[in-house]
């Protein structure tokens, strides 16, 4: 089982967090310190002389060793980019020990004091920054290492493609994912679920409210949420559910929606506020990985999440851990999340082996999902084998929030006025009139 | 006394070779030395100049560091983050940040400045910087084209209004979230800043020549030494050639120049570069006591090696001089005097050689006294005997006379025969006479001998040489023959036979006498043979009571006094009687007839 955790490793750094805001200044000063190793290590040219006399260029990166696993992410790819193209590019990684809410914030940090490395990862999951990166030329628009490379062009899926193009065709973000391994729905506790009498994870949103009122008549507390880091579990599931609408489908397809304060923005109020009522009382304030220790812990019955989180099940859990699209058949999906970018004020050459190191991601992923979708059901856990079964169902397709929604609303408003909606002491007028408040903050800056 | 002082010759030859060859040994080890040690010790010397100004251009690299990580928090510090949003800084938060660049972690800051995107100017509150003034002082062309690199650069104060030369931080400052333009960050630095750089290798202040210039070549530091002469100061030109160089890092490690050592260092972020410059003078000065070290260990390696040669030289010569004293001093009559040596070398075997040589030649002379005293008796005898044989010829032939007259023809034939007999034993007094006359004397004394024991012998005599031409040492025969009639023929009256031979063979002349009668007891021949072996001293006391062996031992001893040690005499027992031979070697002759 270990094997087939470190197989999906590469998926790893979606892990748990989702999104999480720090305003402390002693986080600040820890990143800064963090900034200056990466100043350091990671984001100079450092080129060493091959045997041939040709200098092997090195491609400075900066990658997430998983605080939960001590898994260096993505450290398969590494290796065989350094084995392919030993004595030409090196990708000269630096391993840190951080959330992927850390990771985000130190890349606004590594931006403005230059410092950024060759490839960064999980800018689109900070719109506003991904589109300042976009105005100042600071990452590379990639379409001509794709369009001109007809091998990379054929690895990458149409949709994923798609969503990784910007209206006017340029591409910022390298389409290394596949859509498979991009859904998020609900894992839930089998073993739970059957103690309360239901047998199947409830296909309508009706039978879902029943399901959390079963469940918790029963004892048993249904949900794993929060509300730090983008509130990113309740998020999935009232998003999921507004789109039930085609109001709702249509207002998650906006990109930076105007207003709050319509029937979509309320339905998502009132399902959060809904939701908050059958989850843990630590969930105010706390982050993802509360969440994910109460889940993994028995004392709640669901938590969202994606696909990556399959090798984060502990063992003893895998018999029991059973994945479900979200109720009427959603799952929330947006590829262009797992983007990698190549910043420029790099050298040529630098860029080059970025691209090729980009290359190489999209491959792996491609021969990982057909292996995957090749594999024998008898040999997966449940779980996998539920997603399998849910991606091939032709679910519904909800974008991700994160990549439309202002990075205010986001990183500040959600993590205030979420904790107020779930205790009562804000009503969900008032909570989207809040959201409205963190559209005009984000207008005045642009 | 005078002369053991004397230094010997072989002690002398020895010290003079030993210092030829130490002065040799030392000479080419000194030139060797010097040149290896002048070239390693400069190469060390300026290797630890190069090592101080890599040191300097790593502190450079250090100091840029730090300035980038202290403009970076600046860069991250709410407040400035703030004031470049749309809506900026109230007024309280305003004065505040403005404070708040005095207090960064950056010594020697002489001024500062901050200009956000919106034109408004932090500074100190004495500092009359305007967004104008930070336009007109066109310091933002200095900032350069990267997104937000730290720039260090020397220029013109023309922001604070000083007009003096400065080094100047300075770094855009760009918002964390949104596209804002830029803000812009200025440090004036004091002159103590770059000096902090220098300060670092103290040393090498004091001895040479160091600076620090820009991309552009303009020094931004120089200092030399208070003691540095007229033409040891930097070579003209060298800071253009430093700033021509491409490279960062050690762009000059030790590199030899006119008149001096040059080394430089460029750090690559900051584009300035540390340099020295040590003039021959300094390098020569370090290499001076390290000389007087050298030569105050030859000085001693020298003296030393002396007093171990004479050492030494004495050691080893002394018991030679011990030798050559003994053998100098050696007088022919202190045979008390021998060497006791233990040096345990061959020399000890010299010794023992000497004490066995001077042990023989005591003993040869011992013997040729006792040698030369015989033969003044035997002389002193034969001039006695000598003193009247006229009177004892005269006499004989009155005797021969009146037998003729009585008719007494035995005692005729006796006289004549005791006449012949005499005159070859008196006559001429020498000791060589020929065959002839030995055989004539022998054959008058056996018939003296017929005379007196009638019937008993017969004799015969075989001569195979030339009788007359051969020489023999005189009365070899007759004591042989004496013997024969004494011993080989005591159990007999009669039918004695007597046979004397001569021969020669392979050079050698023999002689030979023997008879039939009694044969010699083994014990007597073997002794009288094994005598052939013994020193000539030592015959004559073969035969200690005086009554045997007499003639054996006078016929050999004379021989082997007159012919050496290969002259020999044996016996040989026959089946009847006994047969004794004379081996004479090399024959006889004229010659020895006249030795």
């Amino acid at each position: 089982m270990n094997n087939k955790r470190k197989k999906y490793s590469y998926e790893n750094r979606r892990a748990k967090y989702q999104g999480h805001r720090h305003k402390s200044r002693r986080l600040q000063a820890a990143a800064a310190a963090l900034l200056l190793a990466v100043t350091a290590a990671g984001c100079s040219e450092k080129n060493v002389q091959t045997p041939d006399g040709e200098e092997e260029v090195s491609i400075p990166v900066v990658l997430i060793v998983d605080s939960s696993t001590g898994i260096r992410n993505e450290e398969t790819l590494i290796q065989e980019f350094n084995r392919i193209y030993d004595g030409k590019w090196q990708a000269d990684v630096e391993w840190i020990m951080e959330t992927e809410e850390e990771y985000r914030q130190n890349l606004k940090r590594q931006n403005v004091t230059d410092t950024l490395p060759a490839v960064i990862t999980d800018l689109r999951m900070l719109p506003a920054f991904y589109y300042m990166m976009i105005q100042d030329g600071r990452i590379e628009e990639l379409s001509d290492y794709i369009y001109t490379d007809e091998e990379w062009k054929s690895m990458i899926e149409p949709s994923v493609l798609e969503s990784c193009s910007e209206g006017d065709g340029s591409i910022y973000l390298g389409p290394i994912s596949t859509a498979a391994f991009s859904c998020s729905g609900m894992f839930w506790n089998e073993e739970l679920f059957a103690r309360a009498g239901i047998e199947s994870f409830p296909e309508t949103w009706e039978e879902f409210w029943k399901c959390c009122e079963q469940l918790e008549s029963c004892g048993i507390t249904p949900l794993a949420l929060h509300t730090e880091g983008t509130a990113w579990a309740p998020m999935l599931i009232a998003t999921a559910e507004a789109a039930s609408s085609e109001e709702g489908a249509e207002f998650m397809e906006e990109f930076y929606p105007e207003t709050y304060q319509n029937e979509s923005g309320l339905r998502i109020a009132r399902t959060l506020q809904r939701l908050f009522s059958y989850t843990t009382e630590d969930a105010l304030y706390a982050d993802f990985d509360v969440s994910y220790e109460n889940f993994f812990s028995g004392r709640a019955a669901m938590i969202p999440n994606g696909y990556w989180m399959m090798d984060q099940i502990p063992e003893e859990w895998q018999d029991k851990v059973r994945f479900s699209a979200f109720p009427e058949n959603k799952m929330i999906s947006s590829p262009e999340t797992f983007g990698w970018a190549i910043v420029s004020g790099y050298s040529e050459e630098v860029k080059e082996g970025a691209a090729a190191l980009l290359k190489l991601r999209t491959r792996l992923n491609m021969e990982q999902r057909e292996e995957l979708f090749a594999k024998d059901p008898e040999e997966m856990i449940p779980a996998e084998r539920d997603y399998i079964a849910a991606y091939k169902n032709g679910p519904q397709l909800v974008p991700n929030y994160q990549v439309k929604w202002n990075s205010i609303l986001q990183e500040e408003t959600l993590g205030e006025i979420l904790p107020e909606l779930a205790r009562g002491k804000m009503n969900p007028e008032e909570f989207t009139a809040k959201e409205d408040e963190s559209i005009q903050k984000f207008l005045e800056e642009q | 006394m005078k002369k053991n002082k004397k230094t010997s010759g072989i002690q002398r030859r020895y010290l003079k070779y030993t210092a030829a060859l130490l002065g040799l040994a030392l000479l080419l080890s000194s030139v060797g030395v010097i040149i290896s040690v002048r070239n390693r010790l400069t190469r060390s010397i300026i290797d630890k100049y190069e090592f101080m100004t890599e040191r300097m251009g790593l502190t450079l690299e250090n100091m840029y560091r730090k300035s980038d990580e202290t403009t970076a928090e600046c860069i991250l510090y709410d407040d400035v983050q703030q004031s470049l949003k749309n809506q900026g800084l109230e007024e309280v938060r305003y004065i505040a940040l403005s404070k708040y660049f005095a207090y960064i972690d950056l010594d020697h800051v002489a001024a500062y400045c901050y200009v956000d995107n919106k034109g408004n100017v932090y500074s100190r509150s004495y500092s009359d910087v305007s967004y104008k003034d930070i336009e007109e002082s066109g310091f933002e062309k200095y900032l350069g084209e990267e997104y937000s690199k730290t720039k260090w650069f020397w220029a013109e104060d023309t922001l604070f209004g000083t007009g003096e030369e400065a080094l100047f931080i300075g770094r855009y400052v760009r918002s964390l979230e949104y596209a804002h333009g830029p803000g812009m960050l200025f440090f004036k630095m004091e002159p103590g800043f770059l000096q902090e750089i220098a300060g670092i290798s103290q040393e090498l202040v004091d001895e040479a020549a160091v600076g620090i210039i820009d991309g552009d070549g303009q020094i931004c530091l120089s200092s030399a030494p208070e003691n540095f002469e007229e033409g040891e100061g930097v070579p003209d030109g060298m800071a253009e050639q430093i700033a021509e160089k491409q490279d960062t890092g050690m762009i000059y490690a030790g590199e030899r120049v006119k008149s001096g050592v040059v080394s430089a260092y460029r750090d690559a972020d900051s584009g300035l570069t540390v340099f020295s410059f040590v003039p021959d003078r300094v390098l020569n000065q370090g290499l001076i006591p390290i000389f007087l070290v050298f030569a105050g260990i030859y000085l001693v390696v020298i003296a030393v090696a002396v007093v171990l040669s004479i050492y030494f030289s004495r050691r080893f010569t002394k018991p030679i001089q011990t030798i050559k004293d003994a053998m100098t001093e050696f007088d022919g009559n202190n045979f008390e005097r021998t060497i006791e040596l233990h040096t345990n070398t061959e020399l000890d075997e010299i010794g023992r050689s000497y004490n066995e040589m001077l042990g023989n030649i005591r003993r040869l002379l011992d013997e040729i006294k006792d040698q030369e005293r015989e033969l003044r008796t035997t002389e002193l005898n034969m001039l006695i005997s000598q003193i009247n044989p006229h009177f004892l010829y005269n006499t004989l032939d009155t005797i021969y006379m009146l037998a003729r007259i009585n008719g007494e023809e035995t005692t005729m034939r006796m006289i004549q025969a005791l006449s012949r007999y005499l005159r070859l034993s008196l006559s001429k007094g020498s000791e060589i006479v020929t065959v002839e006359d030995e055989l004539e004397n022998v054959k008058s004394y056996m018939e003296i001998q017929q005379i007196r024991n009638q019937d008993l012998f017969s004799y015969k005599i075989d001569c195979q040489v030339d009788a007359a031409d051969t020489y023999v040492l005189k009365l070899i025969l007759q004591p042989l023959v004496e013997n024969t009639v004494k011993y080989g023929f005591q159990d007999i009256f009669e039918g004695g036979r007597i046979e004397i031979a001569v021969w020669k063979k392979d050079g050698d002349l023999y002689l030979s006498v023997a008879n039939n009668g009694t044969s010699i007891a083994p014990d007597m021949m073997e002794k009288i043979n094994g005598m052939n072996d013994m020193p000539v001293g030592e015959l004559k006391n073969c035969f200690p009571d005086k009554k045997h062996g007499y003639g054996v031992v006078n016929i050999l001893t004379r021989l082997r006094l007159k012919y050496g040690d290969r002259a020999a005499f044996y016996c040989r027992a026959e089946e009847e009687g006994t047969t004794c031979t004379i081996k004479i070697p090399g024959g006889s002759g004229q010659e020895q007839h006249e030795q």
